[in-house]
């Protein structure tokens, strides 16, 4: 008979805890929740989801982008670009021969490809994730630019319909990435992100192939952002070379809010996507509310703020008592 | 072949000798590239860098990063021409004010990190969009012209041949370099990049070297938005967006680390001349604004190659 | 037995850093069913030494030798694949995942590409059981204390299935009785068949366990010879050559001088509402089993974690120190049982190490006066015979060098109490007699020493008192003759010196 205190089902036990660790997060998510829908009741119906969801999308698509390499210890500040790549290659592929798969294709590769040697870069030539994505993010901004000067280019009406119409498929889309996810982090790889992130030397010598980890998380960090921005065009229903810009502000103050740290490992993707549903939240509530466009950034600031020194200055109460 | 190794462990001197090699090549092969007045116009430039970078570079030392440098040069220069006072005929006044603001606004940088603990690059980006969209607000879309004389002297006078923009480079530099090499608090500032829990058990108090800190880093930042202030002659909404990403650049080009604790303003210095070189090269190619953002990010990428390589696991 | 040959060997490797050689044609060779001990002052090459044999460095020269054939690239996976596990003393988990995963970080069952949790937890279980790891598998590795997550360590090693186990200090941060788990396990894998390398500064263990010995000293091997017939005396004059007499010196009559400490109802961290003092002149020790408040109270003291107190006066003064710089100025300073992490700037020069606190002492009209720090640096260096360029970064030094800096630099400001946290830990023996000596030598001066330490015959030799902490609270007092390891251990544990459990 085992000594060893063992729970029945070891993965849905180590889910639980990790959900419990969360629950503060959880509970602030829903009260906002509550709080939005008692203010503009039309999120419960149909249409109203829909809207909600589609806004929520592509956010919640680079926020996820985002914290894959927080997670991993790292930072990426080519997000908006990348998101503004995907949007431009959808439009100008989708009206070719390629048709819409082709298109998709087109914009999964590129971001797959674009991500892996920007990973290659960081981990292999051992250059700041910062600074290379930096440059990348200029770089990749002239690819959007020479693809499409100007605002153009052509998304079948179909798409968008489907996409950012009256029907919650954008919702039903998140919860197929979200699985997608699940599946990946069950995975020596998925794993070994978070591993390399909280503690690299001691990744390294588990055995955890660093560098591949690393490249791996750009490499789905590209992925993600370029199809948040095909889902972006879908929704103007054109490509826009800088159409990405505020995203990657707001994929790092979605990030943080959810509890993601800058020192790698710390911090989960859920809480992510949750820092990201509470940043969709409050862009729509100022929106509805009638705040300026730009009073967005003032609060964003304020917000990121406290999301951060609030749980600090509790643990420091909390410390003292 | 020991000199060229030597050099290559020198990353300041090495950027030093990479800017002459470019300016000397570009000279040679661009007509009017190498012509006095030309050369001095790109010293100009990156006297607004270098000063911007002068702050970025204490800050990256301290093993922290400031985001806010474009915002607070965008306050600046905004701010003057708005709240000179009419009765101050030297346009110093308006100066002074405007700075102590930009050092404010630093100052709250360095409180969030200190006392909230919310980490720099956190506090600093949030400072930043705070910033942006309170500037929206306050000034609208429009630019604001200046009429401050001390200003305008500073930007379009030429004392001697030199413009006073560059003097002005020359005496921060002087300033930087004395704080990091011979002052305690240099040591101090690169005691906490290397290693925050060593440096405050041996008695190096965080708190306040955070606040210095970044109070100063607001100062340089308010400097150079007067500065650019001054060689624009107006102030618009966004004029200090570039500077963010080129006063990081300019320091890691000159071979500072960017996870603090290692590092000089000296390399910072032709960082800063090797960025707007690499811009006015990018210009005279004349490409379309796609081809100078790739030529841009791939030359910063070249050059991080050579000058920026991260120590071993 | 003695016929088997060799799992893993080294073969006359050579390895430097910085310019420095740390190992200078080493040989070593791990038979199965051996438990083979490694003994070494620190700077002598261990760590290297076992660095290479686990595929985390390669040698400048050499070869690593798996099964008779030497190995080409050999890396962190290829030493896995071989059946090479390693449990270092800087843990290679990963806080905020579960024991479970970090179990079995890198050697993970698969199942159409997935974790198999089903697998993982059959395996995971049957290691906890062998190292008496209880807790719930998917707690994570953060919840945990050091001694347990360094079981979790241990488990992951042998989740492994190794034919060769290195152990670098294993029972550090170990409990007594963890330690004694520990102590069947290593046997009932050495009657297995593995091979197993043990280094340990505890020589009681290393007599205990092993039946073989390598010695390195300065980057060579010394002796590498069966442990049969040799004591303790032995042991220590194989490593330094000569004998132990004088590692402790004599205990002084102390006469305490003026109260310098004293603390009621004080609580800071683990501590909860004790009460302390400490003289001027006195040596005092703080035992216990590791983590039970005793750098708590040193850090309380020391005004770097928040503290309070009922009633609280140091140097003269009432209240704690609010921070570290006001314990400074109080005449307090800190050495900490980290030196790595928290004791010294490791990438900076020595001299920067040595000088830091005293900048702004010796800065002259705000500017820094370089000829005085050299003076200062150059005499300090002479005192405590830290020997070489102090330009060099201060991580080319030694272990015990290193100590050393971390010590050397509070002296300029001629501290009336040191508070000291497990001084000698990682030290070799020279250095370690070079720092008793110091501090007895301070005591005389009229110095406060208070010492945290987790080796119980140093406590007994050095202290004049000895405080023992168990759970936050004071469990006992001891002093003059009272103080013996019997006494400190009893009490650590909650035992009576009778032998009574309390």
């Amino acid at each position: 008979m085992s000594a060893v205190s063992s729970p029945n089902w070891l993965y849905g036990a180590i889910q639980r805890r990790r959900n419990r660790s969360l629950g503060g997060l959880y509970l602030v998510v829903a009260a906002f929740l509550i709080l939005y829908a008692v203010l503009f009741p039309g999120i419960l119906s149909v249409g109203g989801f829909s809207k909600f969801t589609q806004n929520w999308f592509p956010l919640a698509l680079v926020t996820m982008a985002q914290a894959l390499l927080m997670l991993n210890g790292g930072i990426t500040l080519a997000i908006g670009p990348l998101v503004s790549l995907g949007a431009v290659i959808a439009a100008t592929t989708m009206g070719t021969a390629l048709g819409v798969p082709g298109g998709f294709l087109a914009v999964a590769v590129t971001g797959l490809a674009i991500g892996a040697v920007i990973g290659v870069i960081v981990a292999h030539l051992r250059l700041p994730a910062i600074i290379v994505t930096l440059a990348g993010s200029f770089i990749i901004t002239g690819v959007a630019l020479i693809l499409l000067p100007r605002p153009g280019g052509f998304i079948p009406g179909w798409l968008s319909n489907t996409l950012a119409g009256h029907t919650p498929v954008a919702f039903l889309l998140l919860v197929v990435v979200l699985v997608l996810w699940k599946a990946f982090l069950a995975t020596p790889l998925g794993l070994g992100i978070y591993a390399a992130g909280d503690n690299p030397v001691g990744a390294f010598r588990s055995g955890v192939p660093v560098e591949r980890v690393k490249i791996v998380a750009f490499a789905l960090s590209g992925l993600l952002a370029a199809l948040a921005g095909l889902f972006v065009a879908a929704q103007t229903g054109s490509g826009d070379p800088i159409i990405g810009a505020p995203f990657t502000l707001n994929s790092i103050a979605a990030a943080v809010l959810g509890g993601v740290g800058f020192l790698g490992g710390k911090g989960t993707m859920r809480g992510a996507i949750c820092g990201s549903l509470l940043l969709s939240v409050m862009i729509n509530v100022m929106f509805f509310l009638g705040f300026p466009p730009v009073a967005q950034y003032v609060a964003q600031g304020l917000i990121i703020v406290g999301a951060v020194a609030v749980p600090e200055l509790l643990a420091q109460w909390r410390a003292r008592r | 072949m020991n000199a060229a190794r030597s050099l290559f462990r020198n990353p300041p001197l090495l950027t030093f000798v990479l800017v002459a090699l470019v300016w000397l090549i570009a000279s040679l092969t661009l007509r009017g590239f190498g012509a006095y007045g030309h050369l001095r116009y790109l010293l100009e430039l990156a006297a607004v860098i270098g000063i911007a970078a002068a702050g970025q570079t204490l800050v990256i030392l301290m093993g922290g990063i400031d985001l806010s440098v474009g915002a607070v040069i965008t306050v600046t220069a905004i701010l003057l021409p708005i709240i000179s006072p009419a009765w101050d005929p030297t346009g110093l006044v308006g100066i002074a004010l405007v700075l102590t603001i930009a050092t404010g606004i630093g100052f709250l940088n360095g409180a969030g990190a200190a006392y909230l603990r919310v980490p720099p690059i956190i506090m600093t980006l949030a400072m930043a969009t705070f910033l942006q969209g309170l500037l929206v607000i306050v000034a609208g879309g429009s630019a604001v012209t200046v009429s401050n004389p001390a200003v305008i002297l500073l930007g379009q006078a030429r004392p001697l041949g030199v413009p006073a923009g560059v003097l002005l480079w020359l005496a921060v530099s002087a300033v930087v370099l004395i704080l990091i090499h011979r002052m305690p608090i240099g040591a101090r500032f690169l005691a906490i990049g290397a290693n925050p829990l060593a440096a405050r058990l041996s008695g190096v108090s965080i708190t306040r070297n955070t606040l210095v800190l970044y109070a100063l880093s607001g100062f340089f930042a308010g400097l150079a938005g007067i500065l650019v202030l001054g060689m624009n002659r107006q102030g618009y909404v966004g004029i200090g967006d570039p500077y963010l990403l080129t006063s990081i650049a300019a320091v890691v080009l000159g071979g500072t680390s960017i996870l603090g604790g290692r590092g000089t303003y000296a390399g910072t210095i032709p960082g800063a001349i090797l960025l707007v070189t690499t811009t006015a090269l990018i210009t005279v190619v004349n490409a379309s604004p796609g081809w100078r953002s790739i030529m841009f990010g791939t030359l910063i990428l070249a050059l991080l190659l050579i000058s920026g390589r991260e120590a071993r696991r | 037995m003695t016929d088997a040959k060799p799992l893993l060997e080294a073969r006359q490797v050579f390895k430097g850093f910085f310019g420095n050689p740390v190992l200078k044609g080493v040989d070593i060779a791990l038979l199965p069913g051996r438990v083979h001990a490694l003994l070494g002052e620190n700077g002598a090459g261990k760590s290297t030494l076992i660095n290479l044999l686990s595929g985390a460095l390669q040698p400048d020269s050499g070869a690593i030798v798996v099964d008779g054939k030497p190995v080409g690239r050999f890396s962190p996976a290829a030493a896995r694949a071989a059946g090479i596990a390693v449990v270092q003393q800087e843990l290679s988990l990963t806080a905020d995942l579960s024991i479970a995963e970090n179990i079995g970080l890198g050697a993970f069952p698969r199942r159409f590409g997935l974790i198999d949790y089903a697998a993982l937890h059959r395996g995971v279980r049957e290691v906890c059981d062998m190292v008496g790891l209880t807790e719930p598998l998917d707690m994570p590795v953060a919840d945990l204390a050091l001694g347990r997550r360094q079981m979790v360590e241990i488990a992951k090693a042998l989740y492994r299935k190794p034919r060769v186990l290195i152990l670098d200090e294993p029972t550090s941060s170990l409990s007594a009785h963890e330690a004694g788990i520990l102590a069947r396990l290593i046997e009932t894998l050495r009657d297995r068949g593995t091979a197993l390398l043990y280094i340990s500064h505890r020589l009681n263990e290393v007599q205990a366990l092993c039946s073989h010995v390598t010695v390195l000293k300065d980057g060579g091997v010394t002796a590498d010879q069966s442990l049969s017939g040799i004591d303790g005396e032995g042991l220590v004059r194989l490593m330094v050559g000569r004998e132990t007499g004088d590692l402790f010196p004599p205990r002084a009559v102390s006469s305490p001088g003026a109260l310098r400490i004293s603390v009621e109802g004080f609580s800071a961290g683990l501590v909860r509402d004790i009460g302390f003092s400490a003289r001027a002149g006195e040596i005092v020790g703080i035992g216990g089993l590791v983590g039970q408040g005793q750098e708590d109270l040193l850090l309380g003291l020391y005004g770097a974690i928040p503290a309070r107190a009922a009633k609280a006066e140091v140097s003269g003064k009432p209240g704690l120190p609010a921070h570290v710089g006001a314990a400074n100025a109080a005449g307090l300073v800190y050495v900490p049982a980290d030196r790595k992490h928290e004791g010294l700037v490791l990438p900076h020069s020595i001299a920067s190490n040595l000088i830091l606190p005293s900048l702004g002492r010796l800065a002259r009209g705000g500017l820094r006066d370089r000829a005085a720090e050299t003076n200062l640096i150059a005499d300090l260096a002479r005192r405590l015979t830290i020997k070489g360029d102090v330009a060099r970064p201060v991580q080319a030094l030694s272990g015990g060098n290193q100590q050393k800096v971390a010590l050397a630099k509070w002296l300029p400001l001629d501290p009336s109490v040191l508070l000291l946290n497990d001084p000698t830990r990682g030290v070799d023996i020279e250095t370690k007699r070079e720092i008793y000596h110091m501090l007895r030598a301070f005591a005389a001066e009229g110095r406060l020493i208070v010492i945290v330490s987790s080796d119980t015959p140093e406590l007994v030799h050095i202290s004049d008192r000895v405080v023992v902490l168990r759970e936050g609270r004071v469990a006992a007092q001891l002093s003059g003759t009272a103080i013996t390891e019997e006494a400190i251990v009893g009490a650590a544990m909650g035992v009576n010196t009778q032998g009574v459990a309390a």
